[in-house]
């Protein structure tokens, strides 16, 4: 059991707590380590011993210790200090414990800790199926690391996986932990699915992987065995770099078109734009008969008006200087006028 | 806006002001009466609630199965017209 520890390797302010615990009067408060050491192996260390004989089930050292160790806790038998740090352990930010919060805690504390379970169930199930050597050995010794907390190891077990998915990046396989996710073998090509898969993997770490090395064997023989299992005509490469076959891109090297793109690239406002001008008629057409229509009326309305502006233009345009041939000049012009129309 | 009561969107389209708790969506007569019981008369009382669980939908659906006898359907309803309210207004 990790409890029998050598009090000269505490720290002060442990064996402070430590005797506090087992309420013990600390010595003076400019008292130097040895003598804190000293009370300490006098009684704290009795006690342990003491416990050590007597027991046989090991739930005093357990409910004693950390709370964080084993799973058949009673989130009701908690603190609401502990809750909630149990509860951030799990990564559930909770709010204030009261009366009326505490029955929601304990309920979703209860859940993680079932999932937990079941998530340790299932990574000794996995680790029997894909890992072909030390078999046994390795799931064992997973389930007891699972005990001993693996949240403590977070940061190390990120470590490892990071690592490993370097590896694996350049594979382009589906990491290890990510059983589920076999569908992403098809698109693993691409890098943000990669990304995903880190992150998947990274998440999952935080709960399932252990932190042994000898595991990280363990996790790449799989590698190998899910790209058989879902390859199975895979050639195996010496550098251990594996290129999954894409897709055909159709439409190029002469392969047969998925879809048939138009040829001249038009919008859809142009093509009613084309058909508005189909039935229409064109600009010129129109043009020229603005100005038909426009001669007309220039025509009816020299016809109409008989004032002399009109006479005067008419004589300026004629260039007729004539003052007597005015009158019978306008009646020519009139009828002239009569006549074109 | 998939498959939102009239209910519901009545409730998250203004303030809630004083609105009885019968107000929230999936809270009908019964649930309404079971609640006002227990204290939570008001609608902002049980978004008092909720609040303090940190606008978590699925914290609020466990306690208001445990504090009612209020199905997931209704729960869910109530917390997703909660927590759209928040969006909006808190």
């Amino acid at each position: 059991m990790p409890f029998v520890e050598d009090p000269a390797c505490l720290s002060k302010s442990r064996l402070k707590s430590d005797l506090v615990a087992h309420n013990v009067e600390l010595p003076p408060a400019g008292s130097k380590k040895e003598a804190y050491v000293a009370l300490h192996l006098r009684h704290v260390d009795q006690t342990n011993a003491a416990d050590f004989s007597s027991d046989d089930d090991q739930e005093h050292n357990v409910a004693g210790g950390d709370p964080e160790g084993a799973k058949e806790l009673d989130p009701s038998a908690l603190t609401d200090k502990d809750l909630k740090a149990l509860l951030f352990k799990y990564g559930v930010q909770a709010g204030p414990i009261l009366a009326s919060t505490r029955a929601v805690y304990e309920k979703k504390l209860r859940k993680l800790l079932q999932s937990a379970g079941e998530g340790e169930s299932n990574e000794a199930d996995n680790a029997v199926l894909y890992s072909d050597s030390d078999e046994e050995d390795v799931s064992e010794k997973d389930e007891e690391k699972e005990l001993e907390g693996e949240q403590e190891k977070k940061s190390e077990a990120l470590e490892l996986n990071q690592q490993q998915c370097n590896e694996m990046e350049s594979r382009s396989a589906p990491s290890a932990c990510s059983y589920s996710k076999p569908e992403h073998w098809s698109r693993s090509s691409r890098l943000d699915t990669d990304i995903e898969d880190k992150d998947i993997v990274v998440e999952q770490a935080v709960r399932y992987t252990p932190k042994d090395s000898a595991c990280v064997k363990e996790i790449k023989d799989p590698v190998k065995d899910i790209l058989k299992d879902l390859l199975p005509d895979t050639k195996t490469s010496p550098t251990g770099i594996y290129a999954t076959p894409r897709r055909p891109i159709k439409g190029a090297a002469q392969r047969p078109i998925q879809y048939a793109y138009p040829d001249t690239p038009v919008t859809p406002t142009t093509l009613e734009r084309q058909e508005v001008a189909r039935r229409l008629a064109p600009v010129y057409v129109q043009v020229l008969v603005f100005f038909a229509v426009m001669c007309i009326l220039f025509l009816i309305f020299v016809n109409v008006e008989n004032t002399n502006n009109v006479v005067s233009l008419l004589e300026r345009q004629n260039q007729r200087p004539d003052g007597e041939e005015g009158i019978p000049a306008l009646d020519e012009t009139q009828d002239a006028a009569c006549g074109e129309l | 806006m998939s498959t939102t009561s009239q209910k519901h969107r009545n409730f998250v389209s203004e303030p809630m002001a004083d609105k009885p708790v019968t107000a929230l969506a999936g809270i009908g007569d019964r649930l309404g009466h079971s609640l006002m019981e227990q204290g939570y008369d008001k609608a902002y009382v049980v978004l008092g609630q909720f609040l303090l669980l940190r606008k978590d939908t699925e914290l609020f659906c466990y306690w208001l199965k445990d504090v009612t006898a209020a199905n997931s359907m209704q729960a869910d309803d109530c917390a997703q017209c909660l927590k759209e309210w928040c969006d909006a207004f808190l």
